[in-house]
């Protein structure tokens, strides 16, 4: 298996997104990828009317502690939906991209049980997703074996 | 004649302090006050979209959890998009208002409709709310159409694209989308690449503009770009997603239109109706309130022929150079579209005439 040379993933400050922040950050920094946390602008921050938040800082953070070098860090912020910018940053991706979003984003629509990003990605991103689970599951990390490749 | 369906949003669906807000209404409805129209202005009560009605564009478990949500006292769809104890009945009397003006414009035979709802519903795909809207407004209207057996062209000019219409039109061969918006902006959908399902292929149109873009770029974009593509088309019905965030006092966006600017679109637009009584108009965005009115009191005060033009139009703004670049990539599309489709061995022939008409008239 060939190592993904870019792992974008969604984030938006919500406890889920935060989650998928972690497990993309640790895998990222065990295979040796660039993490570009991604973060897509809305209506409201684009026009400053809700405050634009420490999100970088916060995903810098949580990347270095999973042991993402600073240069292999990209803060990617696009005016969007987050499906589509997710999407349109694998389009231009150089290389291999693997995308992950949390389970469900910020705010609360109403009955699904994913989220609207990760479905519309499912139908639609031009590149491997994955979606990171709440709870225990999402500490699941691959693990490099002794030949360097990694597993599960 | 002008028919106002509606108003519906005047007090209800308050999100506080969002820029989506009841006032808006009220706005637009003191636009339509300066107008003066006496005797030629009829106002038409919003009946309240069936399920059947809504159900021909949005999933029923949307629908229905939309609805449900509302009556808990709702919440946050999203980090834009609210919803309250009062935004499903809104919301249902928003996606019926439409069809309420295509009735009353069918029984007189002649006029024009302004839809004035909130929430607005570009924004709304099939299964999803976003981007302040809830149920497709203008998508619930033009799919009773087309259940009808008619053909019809939707008109965008909100300074966001529709990527709810856009979606839920995709591979409809009897609605053409079309579309001007800032670029890059929310929600991200919109280039000139995208142009319609392999069953309507050519029949999306989306022309993005940079940041800036005065309303000359625009009425380039009809010209050049657009009204070859809805001739081609031969529409029964123009209906517009009537957003006025492109107002140079928007607080949304970038774009530079004065009030003056709707009003010389909106004549341009009128040209593309084929006869009397089929032009339908529906409040989208817009969120500045004195750029609502003046712009409300432009666009119909052009469309009655009574023009009521404070402002200036605008000119000089970029935005020609991608208009080009929009017409030449569109072009690039529809030919590797049709291309895929010879090659499947399924292109049919009415795809096949509108992709000829409009190269030929594109830039």
């Amino acid at each position: 298996m060939t190592a993904p040379m870019q792992i974008v993933v969604g984030y938006d400050g919500s406890p889920d997104s935060e989650d998928a922040l972690r497990w993309a950050a640790s895998v990222a920094a065990e295979l040796g990828a660039t993490l570009c946390v991604a973060h897509a602008v809305g209506l409201l921050e684009h026009a400053h009317l809700v405050p634009l938040s420490a999100h970088e800082e916060r995903a810098r953070s949580v990347a270095a502690h999973a042991g993402v070098d600073a240069a292999a860090f990209e803060w990617c912020v696009l005016d969007g939906e987050p499906a589509s910018v997710l999407c349109r940053l694998a389009e231009g991706a150089d290389g291999p991209v693997l995308l992950v979003v949390g389970t469900r984003g910020a705010g609360e629509h109403p009955g699904a049980v994913l989220g609207s990003t990760s479905l519309a990605l499912a139908e639609r991103a031009p590149a491997p997703v994955v979606v990171v689970p709440r709870g225990p599951s999402a500490e699941i990390r691959p693990r490099r074996v002794p030949d360097g490749s990694p597993r599960a | 004649m002008l028919i106002v369906a509606g108003p519906v949003g005047a007090s209800e669906h308050d999100g506080g302090s969002h820029p989506e807000r009841p006032a808006r209404v009220g706005a637009v409805l003191a636009g339509i006050d300066d107008l003066h129209l006496g005797s030629d202005l009829i106002t038409v009560d919003a009946r309240p979209a069936t399920r059947d009605d809504l159900l021909r564009v949005h999933d029923a478990q949307y629908v229905d959890e939309l609805e449900a949500f509302s009556r808990r006292g709702g919440g946050s769809l999203d980090p834009d998009t609210y919803v309250t104890d009062t935004s499903w009945d809104a919301a249902r009397r928003a996606a019926g208002a439409g069809i309420a003006a295509v009735d009353a414009l069918g029984a007189r035979g002649e006029g024009v409709a302004f839809v004035v709802v909130r929430p607005p519903g570009h924004h709304a795909e099939g299964a999803r709310g976003m981007g302040f809207c809830l149920l497709n407004n203008v998508a619930v209207t033009a799919a009773a159409l087309t259940a009808r057996g008619e053909r019809v062209v939707v008109v965008d000019w909100d300074v966001h694209h529709g990527n709810g219409t856009q979606e839920i039109f995709w591979d409809d061969p009897a609605v053409l989308y079309v579309s001007t918006h800032q670029w890059p902006l929310y929600p991200g959908t919109g280039r000139p690449e995208e142009v319609g399902g392999p069953g309507a292929i050519g029949a999306t149109l989306n022309v993005p503009l940079p940041p800036g873009a005065t309303g000359d770029v625009l009425l380039q974009v009809m010209d050049d770009v657009v009204a070859p593509a809805v001739e081609a088309f031969r529409a029964d019905w123009v209906l517009v997603s009537c957003g006025y965030d492109a107002h140079r006092d928007d607080p949304l966006a970038e774009l530079m239109l004065s009030s003056a600017d709707f009003g010389a679109l909106a004549r341009r637009v009128a040209q593309f109706v084929p006869s009397p009584g089929r032009l339908v108009l529906f409040l989208e965005g817009g969120y500045d309130l004195q750029a609502l009115r003046r712009s409300t009191a432009a666009t119909l005060g052009a469309l009655m022929g009574d023009p009521a033009e404070p402002e200036a139009p605008t000119f000089g703004g970029p935005g020609g150079d991608a208009v080009r670049s929009a017409a030449r990539d569109r072009k690039r599309a529809l030919d590797e579209a049709s291309d895929r489709l010879h090659a499947l061995g399924s292109l049919d022939a009415p795809v096949t005439v509108r992709r000829r008409d409009e190269s030929g008239g594109a830039p």
